[in-house]
């Protein structure tokens, strides 16, 4: 239907050029059926022939060789109790009750930090834009976008963090164009998620302790303050134990009313016996102060605002205040050794499986599969672009 | 440059034939399916919304409470409209041929064009339906705009090649064996759990997850919700994948309507 422009042209100009050289006189004809036969299928031509080659001379003569780096770790962390139910199955049974850490030093490795810290002398940039490596592949190319952001988005495409589904583990690949450059960024990589890892547990464990040790001082100081405050109640008031005090001096009221009973006794017969006996005068005193002084025992006990009930309240107040401190502060002394060890058994740490390895040939780029799936797909599209057309061609008048 | 426009004459003439082809098929199609009385050929949109609409009530009454930070309207929106979007197309092109057979007498009219015309009719309907729920789902405020509008289209249009794709191949196959139109029925209710629609892949165990990429349609729903919502989900996609499976079976369906298309003859 039409002649493909490109390669037909290029025939012709072979052709000539051949016929100029007076020689090769016999490519003339085969070169016209070259021509004559990409004349016909200029279609194939353009979906098949110029992609293939342009692979072709890409993957012979242009891109780089690419080494691969790679290591595989996991990050081990405490079990944490299994979700369940419902929750399994919307959260995913994937992420959530493992590989939490392992995700969080995943994001690590691939943000903006880490390559900061990886490009902190320029290595980085260097080792992509290396003399030597083609343009297609190197960083920054033009020269026009060497912002860190750009290297960012490059790195994004040389480090990849991939978890094996079945067995857990993470498998870092960095790639690069020497296999020293790979296997030196692989390695720091690894140390920087390690040294992460440390950090966040450090910071998690001082958190639990510091906050039991704060609790323990508080307790600490409640109690000592109660104790003060008792203390110094007892000095005031000059009480040891209202209570105890209490009960002593109602057992001298009680043998002092024994005491005062005798005495009325006492008194009493000796009324009866001998009115006049100069005793008498004797034991009336006696029976009044006996009465007086258990008026006034009694008086310290109760009744009075100083006595030893009304100081009793308060008493009792202190010494609950101060038991109830001291159980305080023996529950945040246990808590506090209990997140001791909680802390001690919550680590998680970076546990390397397979060292980074120092590739001495280039993995990719895979030159024939890449030629190969370019033909593949050009051939696909040419299939459909030829029956498009031919369905489109169907309706001419 | 005047060369060129002589080589594609013909090429544009063709063209200028089938577009008017490909228009009257079309109206055709609006005019026997849906007749002029009531609200006519606003059925086209008006059904697949009905459909997605009773879904996310249903959905929206099943998932209540779970407290997903995901909101089910959206999770039904995206679903739902995607399913629409390639399952009703093979069922239409199984029908395409018959009752459109006498049209054959006409030189122009080509057994292609009948499915290109339903296929056309049934992402326009879905188009619209999804479209105009988005718009009323964002108006009323039970659903945010979606974050990367491109992505949306993008994927959209892989669903469109990968149903347009599935129906050529179907409706091709279903005319020379009968066998398959029994067959397409069940199959695509079986599957409508693999297609991505009522899970989020995320949500599966890692192995499954693996497995289930190999499902087409599952890249485009995932790669739609990514621009949708995709700060609120990790959405698992592969898009490159995706496109050379379609282009695989666009081009086994081309061929395979070529096939029927020699065979049909106008009764």
């Amino acid at each position: 239907m039409h002649e493909g422009t490109g390669p037909a042209a290029l025939a012709r100009l072979l052709r000539r050029h051949a016929g100029a050289q007076g020689r090769a006189q016999s490519s003339a004809p085969a070169l016209a059926r070259l021509a004559s036969l990409a004349r016909r299928h200029w279609l194939a031509v353009i979906c098949v022939v110029i992609p293939g080659l342009l692979a072709g001379v890409y993957f012979a003569f242009v891109a780089s060789d690419v080494y691969i780096s790679e290591s595989r770790f996991v990050v081990r962390e405490p079990d944490k109790p299994a979700a369940t139910g419902l929750g399994l199955i919307l959260k995913g049974i994937g992420f959530s009750n493992s590989g939490d850490e392992l995700m969080a030093t995943r994001e690590y490795i691939l943000s903006r930090d880490a390559l900061a810290a990886l490009d902190r002398k320029g290595g980085f940039e260097r080792a992509y834009r290396r003399p030597g490596v083609a343009w297609t592949d190197r960083f920054d190319p033009l020269g026009l976008s060497g912002t860190f952001e750009d290297l960012y988005d490059y790195y994004a495409g040389t480090v990849s963090v991939e978890r094996d589904s079945t067995s857990g583990v993470a498998v870092l690949r960095v790639r690069a164009f020497t296999g020293a450059d790979a296997a030196r960024f692989n390695r720091r990589l690894l140390a920087m998620a390690e040294r992460r890892v440390n950090a966040m547990n450090a910071r998690g464990r001082s958190d639990l302790v510091r906050q039991g040790i704060a609790e323990v001082e508080v307790a600490k100081r409640r109690s000592l303050a109660a104790a003060q405050a008792l203390g110094a109640y007892r000095d005031q008031r000059r009480v040891a134990d209202p209570q105890q005090q209490g009960m002593v001096t109602l057992q001298l009221v009680s043998k002092l009313q024994d005491e005062l009973v005798r005495s009325r006794t006492m008194l009493a017969q000796v009324r009866g016996l001998a009115p006049d006996n100069p005793q008498i005068p004797v034991l009336e005193q006696r029976v009044a102060m006996i009465a007086r002084e258990i008026d006034r025992e009694i008086a310290s006990v109760a009744g009075s605002p100083a006595s030893l009930a009304a100081t009793s309240v308060e008493y009792q107040r202190l010494v609950l205040e101060s038991e109830f401190a001291d159980k305080q502060l023996a529950a945040a002394m246990t808590s506090l050794e209990q997140s001791r060890s909680e802390a001690a058994r919550q680590q998680a740490y970076v546990e390397t499986i397979a060292q980074p390895n120092l590739p001495d040939s280039p993995l990719e780029p895979r030159r024939l599969r890449g030629i190969v799936t370019v033909i593949v797909l050009g051939l696909v599209a040419w299939g459909i672009v030829h029956m498009v057309l031919a369905g489109l061609m169907e309706h001419r008048e | 440059m005047s060369r060129m426009r002589e080589r594609l004459a013909p090429v544009r003439l063709a063209w200028r034939v089938q577009r008017r082809v490909l228009g009257a098929l079309l109206l055709r199609e609006i005019l026997t399916r849906y007749g002029r009385h009531n609200i006519g050929f606003a059925w086209l949109f008006i059904e697949p919304m009905v459909f997605t609409l009773g879904v996310t009530a249903l959905w929206s009454v099943i998932h209540a409470g779970e407290g997903s930070s995901l909101p089910i309207v959206a999770f039904a929106l995206t679903g739902y409209s995607t399913v629409l979007m390639w399952r009703n197309m093979p069922s239409r092109c199984i029908t395409a041929i018959e009752p459109n057979q006498t049209l054959l007498y006409h030189r122009h009219v080509k057994v292609l064009d009948f499915y290109v015309a339903r296929i056309a009719l049934e992402a326009i309907g879905a188009t619209v339906s999804f479209v105009l729920l988005a718009l009323f789902f964002a108006y009323i405020g039970w659903l945010e705009p979606p974050e990367n509008t491109l992505k949306v289209i993008w994927a959209w249009i892989m669903l469109f090649w990968f149903g347009a794709g599935l129906a050529l191949l179907v409706g091709a196959l279903a005319y020379r064996n009968e066998i398959v139109d029994r067959i397409w029925h069940p199959l695509a209710y079986l599957t409508f759990p693999l297609s991505g629609a009522a899970f989020l892949v995320d949500a599966l165990p890692p192995r499954a997850r693996d497995l289930l990429l190999w499902v087409p349609m599952v890249n485009a729903v995932e790669y739609l919700r990514e621009g949708y919502f995709g700060s609120v989900i990790r959405a698992h996609h592969d898009m490159a994948y995706m496109a050379v499976f379609n282009a695989g079976l666009l081009l086994v369906a081309l061929a395979q309507v070529r096939k029927v298309a020699r065979r049909v003859i106008p009764t």
